[in-house]
């Protein structure tokens, strides 16, 4: 994305904010939407927009699960293993999700490039366990194996959407 | 069922409240204009303080005494932080509490900016509520355009707005201090304290970081009265409280109780449903993960901060994860051992490598390779990590693992002597709500 399009977002809001270094994360998050992933032109349009340093921009996007400095899927999905979700079935859940993808059972990104599967930490959706998440944008449970290959198999034919929100 | 839907006003009112219009009609918004009209700052800040209000995001200290410890004349403007990075382990209270009832949230910050004179309110919310985020930024909106954030909140003299920040996936992040530095566009690793945030917090000015469940509980303080809402519960655990309960049993879900009166027994069983035919208790984290687990022994425990903490354990955030005879206590530590791994945010090096230790030992005993002696060396080093640390996740992330260890002694044994633990069979295809 380029670093006009990164201003155009995070100008309207920059006075609610006592110092333009709290525009980073916001204009990381959106520049992100473009692609699902930073590349380094991203950083450097980030840096350009909120006028700190390439370095220090990318120091803070380092930080984050759900910034990403290497290129991922299509959609990623996102597989809670915490405890309420292993205790519901999230492991054999992961492993039916990443075998339906075809990687390995740590996660990963699929050959097609259409889906990238992780595990993630609890994602507050215990009470519909075991939990998956498209993205940031959908959260889903409880999911039984089947349908963990029917998400697989939807994610890989559904449109991309507009904006890529994780 | 002792239900007591105080905070959880959608509940009370049958629907969700994410339209302004009906959110009025369930009395939202009448706290607010009774705070402007009739009190005055101090008054304001005073009702909390009777009101016995605990923070509800884990650690419990009392709301109205840290709103009194805003500084009055700082030169600096002073903000209302929401926290709103609800990742403890079991927590989801907070996630219906801004999916369908918005506005009360808004307005118990308002009551909180008005209270301590701040200028702007900020919600941090957790990168992966999304969903929640989006209907918070419409409920801003319509809050905005309805002259209830702005200039001279709902026609009085006090400017007052609040901005929605997302995260992007750090528990660390709600832990107070990190999440100022990432509201300040930095990595989120926290601070030394002190000074603390409400003399030196976001942007260095006086700064209230409350839960969101803290927050939304303060209309109906104002609304009904301080002496009301601490005539329930104990002198030192006033008020409802949600609980979100999850793991085996079969209803999972969020309730809100009335601190003291439930037991953990009948949060459990009567509650929740209990377990499949045939299963019976066997461990249960009540405050979220960061804390000692407890047996059935401690069934009969009243649910409040001081019962809890007799019983050798922390109500914490009250996300009550609840395990039955089919699991593995020494998997589930594991479990736990590797969140925190994971979620260390590296700076202080007692938690980055000690949490790192505590996976791999258990890792191993969960393999077969466990040794008797790791059971001494997992208490060696835990103790190697408690008040070596900036913040509370080494200090509490240790808990489950030493509690664990010391409770459940002979499972741990078991799979030193047995070569391992097998993975148990899942509780799946339950459906949701038994």
């Amino acid at each position: 994305m380029n670093a006009a399009a990164i201003s155009a977002h995070i100008e309207p809001i920059r006075h609610e904010y006592a110092e333009g270094r709290s525009l980073i994360l916001p204009a990381l998050k959106y520049a992100q939407t473009e692609k699902g992933h930073l590349t380094r032109e991203d950083i450097e349009a980030v840096a350009e927009a909120t006028g700190f340093s390439a370095a220090y921009v990318e120091s803070v996007a380092s930080f984050y699960d759900r910034l990403y400095l290497q290129p991922t899927g299509q959609r990623v999905v996102s597989v809670c293993v915490t405890l309420s979700c292993m205790l519901r079935g999230s492991d054999e859940l992961m492993e039916r999700i990443c075998d339906r993808a075809g990687v390995s059972h740590h996660g990963g990104t699929s050959e097609d490039g259409m889906i990238t599967v992780q595990e993630a930490q609890c994602l507050g959706y215990c009470d519909h366990a075991p939990a998956v998440q498209v993205d940031a944008e959908q959260t889903r449970g409880p999911l039984t194996l089947d349908d963990a290959d029917a998400l697989v198999d939807e994610l890989r034919t559904s449109p991309r959407p507009d904006e890529l929100w994780r | 069922m002792p239900i007591r839907n105080v905070v959880y006003r959608q509940r009370e009112a049958g629907q969700v409240l994410t339209d302004l219009s009906d959110y009025r009609r369930a009395g939202g918004y009448e706290a607010l204009r009774t705070a402007l009209t009739e009190m005055d700052r101090d008054e304001t800040v005073y009702a909390f303080v009777r009101s016995g209000l605990r923070g509800r995001g884990g650690a419990g200290f009392p709301m109205g005494r840290k709103a009194s410890f805003i500084p009055k004349d700082s030169v600096l403007p002073a903000y209302v932080v929401c926290n709103a990075d609800e990742s403890e382990p079991g927590t989801f209270k907070d996630r219906e509490l801004m999916e369908t009832n918005p506005f009360q949230l808004l307005e118990g910050i308002t009551l909180a900016g008005y209270a301590i004179g701040a200028v702007r309110g900020y919600i941090y919310i957790r990168g992966e509520y999304e969903h929640q985020a989006r209907i918070l930024d419409a409920a801003i909106a319509q809050a905005r355009t309805a002259g209830f954030l702005g200039q001279g909140v709902a026609g009085s003299g006090f400017d007052f707005d609040i901005t929605l920040y997302r995260g992007a996936g750090a528990y660390i992040c709600g832990e107070e201090t990190a999440l100022l530095e990432s509201l300040e566009g930095k990595r989120g690793q926290p601070r030394l304290k002190p000074p603390f945030p409400a003399v030196a917090g976001l942007y260095a000015s006086p700064t209230l970081i409350n839960n969101v469940e803290t927050l939304s509980a303060l209309p109906a303080i104002i609304e009904h009265g301080a002496d009301w809402y601490a005539s329930m519960g104990t002198e030192k655990s006033t008020g409802t409280k949600l609980f979100s309960i999850s793991g085996h049993v079969m209803k999972p879900g969020n309730y809100e109780i009335v601190l003291h009166d439930t037991t953990l027994r009948e949060l459990v069983y009567d509650i929740a449903g209990g377990f499949r035919p045939g299963r019976e208790f066997a461990a249960a984290w009540v405050g979220g993960s960061s804390v000692n687990v407890l047996g059935p022994e401690s069934l009969d425990t009243p649910l409040d901060y001081e019962s809890m903490a007799e019983a050798g354990s922390s109500l914490g955030s009250a996300g009550c994860i609840v395990m039955d005879d089919s699991g593995s206590i020494v998997r589930a530590t594991l479990r736990l051992a590797q969140f925190y791994r994971h979620e260390s945010c590296g700076k202080c090096t007692p938690c980055r490598e000690g949490t790192l230790w505590l996976e791999r030992i258990l890792q191993r005993i969960v393999d077969g390779e466990g040794r008797m002696e790791d059971l001494e060396l997992i208490e060696s080093l835990a103790g190697r990590m408690v008040g070596r640390v900036l913040c509370a996740l080494a200090d509490t992330g240790v808990l489950p693992v030493t509690s664990a260890v010391r409770r459940f002694r002979d499972d741990f044994v078991h799979a030193i002597e047995n070569g391992g633990v097998p993975r148990p069979e899942p509780m799946m295809e339950v459906p949701v709500g038994g």
